[in-house]
């Protein structure tokens, strides 16, 4: 499982881009015959311009809309796809899709069965409910489209041979809005040049978003949780990432957020929260163009908070909370941050690790904070140390390189005026803690320490176990 | 290798409801001395003591509240329960045979009609009583800290660590109760104790680093080398018990989950099982064969 993921994780970076110098202009065809039962009749008829109301039922049919139509379902009408080829393909400009059950495609990989395939500008797409999909909603030189408020849900199949859930190729100006896509592969955005992504939600896919050659984007408001990867963004320039919650994105590749090789980029107001790497930035900046924006992020319990490639420089961060992360910031290999700012102007980051003190009560550290932690050092350079987290060993030897300046490893990076609160986040925190729960817990736990000790201290198990009733009655 | 056997089969009929008399007479004989002296006292205060202000610390310093997740509470708990659980166990251990023959308890007890295999395993299963009120009352209080304050460490979380932490301090008892058949002298054999935790704490830990950084060990090799530890056994098992998944172990956790997944819970409590059992055989194999003074 861990091979066939990283496998395929290594195939999508260097093939995909190969395939991207030159995305397919000619449109796959659904296979066989199209249009041919009562719904396929219904759009035969219509006339180009119409709005065509479907009424409830199960439409076991595949589908050409070939002309610009409003198809609305009410309530209940299922078109139904067989188990075979895609279900819906809609190759006409100005369509609009709304309120249907589409389910049931094939899962022919090479031939990306879709449930609903759309090539053609300006289509609608909307509170549709796609169920046992391989692909799910899939996009191809279809600019200026809404895909808002459907639900996708993939077919139960091993990752490797899942499709999709929702994919743009060159559609410009699209927006995806509302959208739900659980158990998919991923959600492709791709050469889409000023789309907004906003309010989405995705579950245990592979990339939450994955947005690669797509320029002046904005990704905001969705949750991406589960996944192996939250939001990765490629060879993108111009990308505003706000108020998303990115939660418990783990496993080998398991990352909140990636950044390869953008440009000109601002993180703000995220919530970052559980993952394995809560950001992982290769190459962004990509140029000088603009420092690499992260502020007012709240980057929590995450296993590192940021790993940065040795060559990154160029990121200015700033207002961030970085809390219980089990290794704040790591530098993957050797080498240092001093091209990236942990402050801006006198604002730096909030750290749980600070241990310096605020004298003067102006809400900013006396002492600068320095990450500079023998074990971390060690870590950095040779992950597989990890195995010995959390054991005393680890204070050991970070106590020997406090005594010992010698062998005390440079700082790897120093925020001069770290924050001595944490601060606000417009994203909201996780649930409510459970304090009922633990309380219960401490008191069972408290119980058993209570009664053995009164075993041993009556030296009798039956005086124990009667307790005081015991003891009276032989009173 | 009888007695191994018998020493076996007696440790299986401790878990079923028919204990033997003379089992449960010394062992309460020997939780109540326990209980009553001053080293439990001491431990128990101790224990309790740094695990409220890891407790106390830890939640006081998160500043996202209701975040949950494997955060410094946690991660201070298991660290001191490696530090402190296995120091108590193992000199508890060795503290008992030695001393009570050096003070002729250990004749006293033998004129008794009791095997001496009971007698063993009534003092191990005393003692291993008194660890567990030591432990109970240590991180119960930790969890109630925790409650107070509003962390969102999970409930379950703690159970875990309480049971696994008693799964350790029975191991770790084990190999001091062995310490303690084969040593002449009480001091030698708690002597022996403090160098072994010496040993599992910070010198096996500094050879594997040593080892990955110099020898360029494979991640395989190195996981099978931690398992021999059961301190890290403990570490890993609590760990994967409370995260549902290694990752936060960097490439040896990711290995270890990916290779055999549901199985690790198995693999963790049989290693676990041999540190509890194989010393204890031992213990009880040598102590039966030796004289008594």
């Amino acid at each position: 499982m861990f091979v066939v993921l990283t496998m395929l994780l290594a195939l999508t970076g260097p093939a995909s881009v190969q395939e991207g110098m030159a995305p397919p202009s000619a449109p796959a065809l659904s296979d066989g015959p199209v249009n041919t039962g009562r719904l396929g009749a219904m759009i035969r008829e219509a006339a180009p311009g119409a709005v065509v109301l479907v009424p409830a039922g199960v439409y076991r049919e595949h589908l050409r809309i070939d002309k610009p139509l409003t198809l609305i379902a009410e309530p209940g009408a299922v078109i139904d796809g067989g188990g075979s080829g895609d279900i819906v393909e809609i190759a006409a400009p100005d369509v609009t899709f709304r309120g249907f059950v589409v389910c049931h495609t094939g899962i022919d990989l090479d031939r990306e069965n879709a449930a609903i395939r759309v090539l053609a500008p300006r289509a609608t797409i909307e509170g549709n409910t796609l169920e046992d999909i391989l692909f799910g909603i899939d996009l191809r030189e279809a600019p200026d489209s809404v895909v808002r408020g459907n639900r996708v849900g993939g077919k139960v199949l091993d990752i490797a041979r899942r499709g999709d859930g929702l994919r743009l190729w060159r559609a410009d100006r699209t927006l995806v809005e509302g959208n739900t896509v659980h158990d998919g592969r991923d959600a492709v955005l791709w050469y889409s040049t000023g789309i907004t992504v906003r309010g989405n939600r995705s579950v245990r896919c592979r990339y939450g978003l994955h947005l690669m050659y797509s320029d002046e984007v904005t990704i905001e408001d969705n949750v991406l949780t589960e996944n192996s990867v939250g939001i990765y963004l490629m060879y993108s320039r111009g990308v505003m990432v706000r108020r998303n919650q990115l939660v418990r994105n783990r496993g080998p590749s398991g990352y909140g957020l990636g950044l390869k090789e953008t440009d000109r980029f601002t993180v703000e107001h995220n919530l970052i929260h559980g993952n394995r790497v809560g950001v992982y930035l290769d190459g962004s900046p990509f140029t000088d163009a603009q420092p690499g924006v992260f502020t007012r992020n709240t980057i929590a319990l995450n296993d590192v908070g940021i790993t940065f490639l040795p060559a990154v420089r160029g990121n200015r961060l700033s207002a961030n909370n970085f809390i219980d992360n089990i290794e704040q910031v790591s530098i993957a290999g050797r080498g240092e941050l001093k091209g990236n700012q942990f402050w801006d102007g006198d604002v730096g980051n909030f750290w749980t690790d600070y241990v310096g003190y605020d004298k003067d009560r102006d809400g900013v550290g006396d002492f600068v904070h320095e990450s500079r932690t023998l074990f971390e050092n060690l870590m950095d350079r040779e992950p597989k140390l990890r195995l010995l987290l959390f054991s005393p060993t680890q204070q050991a030897i970070e106590f020997v390189g406090r005594a010992m300046p010698a062998i005390r490893p440079e700082p790897k990076f120093v925020d001069e005026v770290p924050l001595m609160r944490p601060v606000a986040v417009e994203v909201g925190a996780g649930g409510a803690p459970s304090a009922v729960g633990l309380g219960a817990a401490s008191a069972g736990i408290l119980g058993v320490g209570v009664f053995v000790l009164s075993v041993g201290l009556s030296g009798r198990l039956a005086a124990g176990l009667r307790g005081k009733s015991g003891r009276g009655g032989g009173a | 290798m009888t007695t191994i056997t018998a020493g076996l089969s007696s440790g299986m009929r401790l878990r079923v409801p028919t204990l033997s008399a003379n089992v449960l007479s010394v062992a309460l004989r020997e939780l109540r001395e326990a209980v009553r002296s001053r080293w439990f006292l001491l431990y128990t205060l101790g224990f309790a003591a740094l695990g409220l202000g890891v407790s106390y610390a830890s939640s006081a310093s998160a500043g996202g509240a209701g975040l949950s997740g494997f955060g410094r509470t946690t991660a201070g708990l298991v660290n001191l329960v490696l530090l402190v659980v296995p120091l108590m166990a193992l000199t508890a251990g060795a503290g008992t045979i030695a001393s009570d023959r050096e003070r002729g308890m250990l004749v006293y007890l033998l004129s008794q009609p009791v095997s001496r295999l009971e007698v063993l395993l009534g003092k191990y299963v005393g003692l291993g009583a008194a660890l567990l009120a030591c432990i109970c009352l240590g991180l119960g209080s930790c969890a109630g800290i925790l409650a107070w304050k509003g962390d969102a460490t999970r409930p379950l979380s703690m159970v875990w660590l309480a049971g696994l932490s008693f799964g350790l301090a029975l191991g770790m008892l084990s190999v001091g109760m062995l310490a303690s058949v084969l040593a002449r002298k009480a001091s030698v054999a708690v002597g022996t104790a403090i160098f072994l935790w010496l040993a599992l704490v910070f010198v096996s830990d500094l050879a594997l680093m040593a080892g990955t950084m110099a020898l360029k060990l494979r991640i395989e090799e190195l996981l099978a080398m931690a398992l021999v530890n059961p301190l890290q056994v403990f570490k890993m098992w609590s760990l994967h018990a409370i995260d549902s998944s290694l990752d936060v172990l960097g490439p040896a956790g990711l290995y270890a989950v990916d290779e055999y997944g549901g199985r690790l819970h198995l693999i963790f409590g049989a290693c676990l099982m041999a540190w509890v059992v194989a010393p204890l055989a031992l213990a009880a194999a040598v102590f039966s064969r030796r004289a008594p003074v």
